[in-house]
């Protein structure tokens, strides 16, 4: 089903600034917060972990890689702009068993998956100046 | 709180009254309401002048392009009591998810405080006219900027994630989860008001049908209705000269999210995680176990959810639900089942978010169930959402 429309693009606020800033360059990274220095995304307006109400988050790079813990494939999406179907991976991070992301995996649809496929992050650039983290496989290990 | 729940068994449900659930409605929702409250006080021996206390959670369709106007895509308790000309002395809502398990508990505090002698809950739910889940959304702002511009959205692909992630896991097949869903549309086909009235669903039909969300097909997600339901509340103490067996709340507990994920990024973990501590407090509040539940009713607004709260409620063990369902154990037709859907949930009924459960327990244990009456129940479970936004409560109707 081709779709006329264009996929949402996000709208960055005080907040979540440097973590598109830095998605636009290909980089992702998580939210450190400056009193516990644990990491969390997305961010919030106090840290998940310490509970400081001046998290003053820093937005460090992450390698991106990690482990698919689940997924589900998108025969018919509820969201205009995208060309269904395709595969949204539920990714747990290298090193941050806690915190886990869900993006689109870009192996195609028919794919085979199993829980524990290694991916990495790649980036979708969905309009000028704006990309949006997503996950390939990793081959070869 | 520590220990049993001090007013347990102090307050009873004492009638109650519901509408058609309705993909057409052929009226404003006020209108709907107001009659179903109408026959609700009726249904328990009163008068509308001796409800002295309205509680509801107005929690509208979340979607879908419509103005919030009270009375027509909503009615709070305020719009309800002033329509029946009333001037009651405690009128409140409850905000959040698990709609009907958390405004319950309001009703059950203010009577047990001595806040309201009577109370009407109520809960309304719009249909708002146009598809409920379509959306041609061009920038993604606030939480929604975490999910949608990566192509996650809505709530059906987050509750496919976590129950791939059981199906994966557990070895799960889709014929458990048709078994599931037939047995939820078999009772719902029985009950007149339900949406489903009539219309029964065979597990081949259900493995016929395409997945949309795999693992899910549109089976699998309760189907958005229209409809109201009403409940009368008062002490068992007064309970006591009304015409209908009282049904007493034994107790109650909620859940809450503890991990920091985009919002509708609800995990199998974090649910199972979030159902441990809701069990300890439910069964603490209500003195009772899970083996001494009678009558649970499961909440099933995305048909995995009963697989979630069968084991986090500790009624089979991690990662046997599928079994158990495939084994026909939730059989409502069979002897010496646990039939978590004889109420035909949402899945049977239409999207009326938790008072089917409710009202099971409560026919039931009124021993109002006619035709489908059950014998021998003294104890029931209903639950509302997920267990890490929802909760639960214990009825029976032996308070001694
Ligand atoms: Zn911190």
């Amino acid at each position: 089903m081709t779709d006329t429309h264009v996929r949402p693009v996000p709208v960055p606020d005080a907040l979540s600034a440097p973590f598109w800033q830095a998605a636009a360059r290909h980089e992702l990274t998580l939210a450190q917060c400056a009193k516990c220095g644990e990491v969390t995304l997305p961010p919030d307006v106090t840290c998940p972990h310490c509970h400081t109400t001046e998290p003053d988050f820093a937005f460090v790079p992450v390698p991106g890689t990690g482990r698919v813990r689940t997924w589900t494939v998108i025969r018919r999406s509820f969201l205009a702009g995208f060309e269904n179907p395709f595969v949204l991976v539920d990714v747990e991070l290298d090193g941050h068993s806690d915190l886990r992301i869900v993006a689109r995996l870009l192996d195609g649809a028919d794919v085979p998956l199993t829980i524990g496929a290694r991916v990495a992050v790649e980036f979708e650039d969905i309009a000028p100046g704006v990309a949006v983290p997503a996950f390939r496989l990793e081959h070869g290990e | 709180m520590s220990g049993v729940f001090k007013a347990r068994n102090q307050v009873a449900l004492v009638g109650f009254a519901h509408s058609k659930a309705t993909r057409k409605p052929d009226r404003p929702l006020g209108v709907t309401a107001l009659e179903t409250a109408r026959a609700a006080i009726a249904d328990a021996g009163l008068l509308p002048g001796q409800i002295d206390g309205f509680v509801s959670s107005p929690l509208l369709p979340s979607t879908g392009d419509h103005a919030v106007e009270d009375g027509i895509s909503t009615v709070t308790s305020n719009w309800l009591a002033r329509h029946l000309g009333l001037d009651p002395a405690y009128v409140v809502g409850f905000q959040g998810i698990g709609q009907i398990t958390g405004s319950l508990t309001l009703a059950v505090n203010a009577i047990a405080s001595g806040a309201a002698d009577y109370v009407l809950f109520h809960r309304a739910l719009h249909l708002p006219p146009g598809k409920y889940n379509d959306n041609a959304m061009a920038s993604a702002s606030g939480g929604m900027q975490w999910m949608a511009p990566m192509g996650f959205f809505g709530a059906m692909p987050a509750i496919a994630l976590a129950y791939n992630e059981y199906c994966q896991r557990y070895g799960a097949k889709r014929e458990a989860m048709a078994t599931l869903v037939s047995e939820a549309r078999k009772n719902g086909s029985r009950i007149p008001w339900s949406a489903w009235h009539g219309k029964p669903l065979t597990v081949e039909e259900y493995m016929a049908e395409d997945m949309i969300i795999e693992p899910m097909c549109r089976f699998d997600a309760d189907m958005p209705v229209e409809g109201v339901a009403c409940f009368v509340l008062t002490s068992a103490e007064r309970a006591k000269d009304l015409p209908h067996r009282p049904v007493y709340v034994s107790g109650y507990a909620s859940g809450y999210p503890t991990k920091n994920r985009a919002m509708l990024h609800w995990t199998l973990d974090d649910m199972m995680e979030a159902g441990k501590g809701l069990s300890a407090r439910l069964w603490g509040s209500s003195g009772l176990t899970a083996s001494e539940i009678d009558l649970p009713q499961l909440y099933d607004g995305f048909s995995p959810f009963v697989y979630i709260w069968l084991e986090t409620l500790g009624l089979c063990k991690p990662g046997e639900a599928h079994q158990m369902i495939l084994a026909g154990g939730i059989d409502s037709d069979k002897p010496g089942t646990l039939p978590v859907m004889s109420g035909g949930g949402a899945i049977g009924n239409g999207r009326m978010h938790g008072v089917p459960q409710m009202l099971e327990c409560y026919l039931q244990l009124s021993g109002r169930k006619g035709e489908w009456q059950r014998e021998g129940l003294t104890t029931a479970l209903a639950c509302h959402s997920t267990p890490h936004f929802g909760g639960a409560v214990v009825y029976t109707n032996d308070p001694s």
